[in-house]
């Protein structure tokens, strides 16, 4: 009797723990939510044709749901903030267990960084995977030296701080989180134009690590195998961190596996982005307006170059249509 | 047998873990101490060797104590505080005849590298270790209950209250000008609280681990700030190196057998090894509390809370000889006190100093439930240890809730090493 006791006191120390391990991870439900939108996926239907992954240069400039009105295409962003090539490769690969897509679409602007850059974003990213084998490998690559394994599957041991900063988020998505997207498309409708840009920096080294090649390699296996269309593109953004020598390393790779590149940028005046009311922080994003223009283009160009299915009428898209156009509206 | 010298490895392991060099000295001095205690039991110039094995014993502590105020880059092995205190004890000892020398070369490795102690002290003496340590260990359910009981009100006290106000005292002790006055006057209130707890704390854990396995080392602490007289302090702080200082110095110089003047003289002796022993920088403040203690009870009221309140206030102003890098600065922080009357603008600050609303009240809840049991330990101490085993478990496991959620600890916090680990 005393050892049933010992253990339901226990069980309910666990329980206890499992609570204030909930109750203190960030919710990403009203501010950061950013940091929900890896999740909200798995909520989805999985028969999406195309699965971009990325950066905030995706779930920031492409709206899945006006590549749908346009021309029919199902597809879903699996971006998040600074999503590094080794983050995009896990979640690609944990992608590929629900559904394999026709096309997926890289955008290459993290093939700038060679190491993580903040435990910060590296949690945006990472919190709210379901755990599986590439949430373990994710975790591992991307950890900083701060960091530890430790933090991430008890996220108690991290987040604690929290407990005097909890707020009625904490509580009213306890059990459930919030959806903030659209299909991964995150809607900003501010406008801030360009004024000024910084100058662009003359670099020492303008090669990419040999740690992103290796990733990039992985990604055009991963969708070799699974006879997938690998597309490379670079969403245009008028802030000079994209210099012409990464651009002439991506066009050669592209060339010599035999995948399409398109840095966008170079049709800015074809899809018609007007910087001066497109972009919502000084041309580094677009914002809702240039978002649709640049959705616009880039679903003509799928169904011009790839085989997709025009899926127009279909229920569940429409009622999400109607959602979001009084979304944004 | 095999469970000694499965400690002795794996304490030997740890050890080293902190610096293979380190081991050198406190292999010399195992070796040193093990072979003279034999000797000196024996020998023909067993004077010779018993003098010899304490000077260069003594010499490593003070090199070690001294090096820090040079350009040497050495960091002084972890414990040569402890542990050469525990090795003079025992040859002393020996030497009087007080007990044999041990026989087992390693049972005293053990006595001297046992692990948990080598941190934070206790400085166990060879008699009481000889049973608990040498003897048949009793890994209990019970023990291991107490254990971790003991553990968790350690982790307690180091990570929710300890640790909690070292990030006040990292504020009003970075050189800002302004923190004068009420500032100080907290800033040596907040020390006194976080000194006691990180090392009472500290020291829970170490009796705790070694409860689990069996091992009853002395306790180190027994309310010391419900002491009535800087007198009672030292006999409630720090109890093992105060009885330490007591049989090896003040004693040996005569203690109060020879009259009033030659005791004032042997307790300030006593209280400026006590200053050398923290270090160099606490020579002022050894010899302060020396002061204090020659004093003894003569100042005390009839009002009990009235004598402890006094002897707090005298113990927080003490401290700040500790908080502060050099006497003259702690001086001006004690003036600063009766001078500097900002008390309106440090309660309006007091939220800026690190800590926000909600941390303060932790703070202030658990400091209380720390001194509400100092304040009635002898009631509620047997009330635990006899309570049932399931409410231990109950006991434990809260106390670990409230360490993981409130603790300071992990990214975003700088960490603190327990305070005595430096000495």
């Amino acid at each position: 009797m005393r050892k049933l006791r010992i253990f339901f006191i226990i069980i309910i120390i666990i329980l206890i723990l499992l609570f204030f391990n909930r109750l203190l991870e960030p919710k990403y439900a009203t501010s950061l939510v950013e940091g929900s939108m890896i999740s909200q996926y798995y909520n989805e239907s999985k028969d999406h044709e195309v699965i971009f992954i990325g950066d905030c240069e995706v779930y920031a400039n492409f709206s899945p749901m006006v590549m749908y009105e346009r021309q029919g295409i199902k597809s879903y962003i699996r971006g998040s903030s600074q999503q590094l090539i080794w983050q995009s490769y896990y979640i690609l690969e944990e992608t590929l267990k629900y559904e394999t897509p026709k096309v997926v679409v890289y955008n290459v602007n993290a093939m700038r960084y060679s190491e993580p850059v903040s435990e910060a974003y590296n949690r945006l990213t990472i919190d709210y995977m379901k755990w599986s084998k590439q949430k373990v490998n994710i975790i591992k690559a991307s950890m900083t030296k701060e960091e530890n394994m430790l933090y991430y599957v008890f996220p108690l041991l991290r987040y604690h701080s929290r407990f005097d900063e909890l707020s009625l988020e904490d509580i009213n998505y306890f059990w459930h989180g919030k959806s903030n997207t659209f299909n991964g498309f995150l809607v900003n409708k501010n406008v801030k134009p360009v004024e000024s840009l910084p100058t662009q920096k003359p670099l020492g080294n303008y090669k990419f690590a040999d740690i992103c090649y290796d990733y990039l390699n992985k990604i055009t296996k991963l969708c070799k195998e699974h006879n997938i269309k690998l597309v490379l593109i670079k969403a245009p953004s008028l802030y000079p961190y994209w210099y012409d020598e990464y651009d002439k390393q991506i066009a050669e790779y592209a060339e010599n596996n035999n995948i399409d590149y398109y840095n966008l940028k170079n049709y800015t005046s074809e899809i018609g982005i007007d910087f001066s009311t497109d972009t919502y922080d000084a041309g580094l994003h677009l914002n809702l307006n240039g978002a649709t223009k640049l959705s616009n283009f880039f679903a003509d160009l799928l169904v011009e170059n790839y085989d997709l299915t025009n899926f127009k009428n279909d229920s569940l898209y429409e009622k999400k249509l109607i959602e979001y156009k009084n979304f944004i509206q | 047998m095999v469970i000694n010298s499965l400690l002795l490895i794996i304490s030997i392991l740890i050890y080293a873990s902190f610096g293979v060099q380190n081991l050198f000295f406190i292999l010399f001095s195992i070796i040193s101490a093990f072979f003279a205690g034999k000797y000196i039991n024996n020998g023909k110039h067993k004077k010779c060797a018993f003098i010899l094995t304490i000077f260069f014993n003594i010499f490593i502590l003070v090199l070690f104590k001294m090096l820090p105020y040079t350009k040497a880059s050495i960091i002084a092995p972890l414990g040569v505080s402890y542990y050469t205190l525990q090795i003079v004890s025992y040859l002393v000892d020996v030497y009087k005849g007080k007990y044999e020398p041990e026989k087992n070369f390693l049972n005293f490795a053990l006595y001297i590298a046992y692990i948990p102690h080598l941190f934070i002290g206790p400085i166990s003496r060879y008699e009481n270790m000889k049973t608990c340590l040498f003897g048949k260990k009793k890994l209990t359910f019970e023990n291991i209950l107490n254990g971790l009981l003991r553990i968790s009100f350690g982790l307690v006290k180091k990570f929710i209250i300890a640790d909690r106000i070292a990030i006040l005292i990292a504020t009003l002790t970075n050189g800002d000008a302004k923190y004068v006055g009420a500032y100080a006057l907290a800033s040596m209130v907040f020390y006194a609280i976080e000194i006691y707890a990180d090392f009472s704390g500290g020291i829970d854990i170490v009796l705790g681990i070694s409860k689990m396995l069996g091992i009853n080392l002395e306790e180190n602490f027994d309310s010391p700030y419900f002491s009535e007289s800087i007198k009672e302090f030292w006999r409630r702080w720090h109890i093992s190196l105060s009885s330490w200082l007591k049989d090896y110095i003040y004693i040996p110089l005569g203690g109060n057998r020879k009259g009033t003047l030659r005791k004032n003289i042997n307790l300030l002796i006593t209280f400026t090894v006590s200053g050398l022993w923290h270090g160099v920088n606490y020579i002022v403040w050894g010899i302060l509390n020396g002061i204090f203690v020659m004093f003894g009870d003569k100042w005390k009221t009839k009002y009990k809370t009235l004598n402890r309140l006094i002897t707090f206030i005298i113990i927080c102003f003490l401290w700040s000889f500790y908080i502060c890098p050099n006497p003259v600065t702690a001086i001006n922080m004690i003036i600063s006190v009766f001078t500097h009357f900002n008390y309106a603008d440090f309660g309006a600050n007091i939220l800026n100093l690190g800590l926000n609303l909600a941390s303060f009240i932790v703070l202030a809840i658990f400091t209380c439930l720390l001194f509400i049991y100092d304040g009635n330990k002898s009631k509620l101490l047997p009330k635990i240890l006899n309570a049932k085993p399931e409410t231990k478990v109950a006991l434990i496991g809260l106390l670990l809730i409230c360490v993981l959620v409130l603790g300071i600890y992990g990214i975003g916090f700088n960490v603190n090493s327990f305070i005595y680990s430096n000495f």
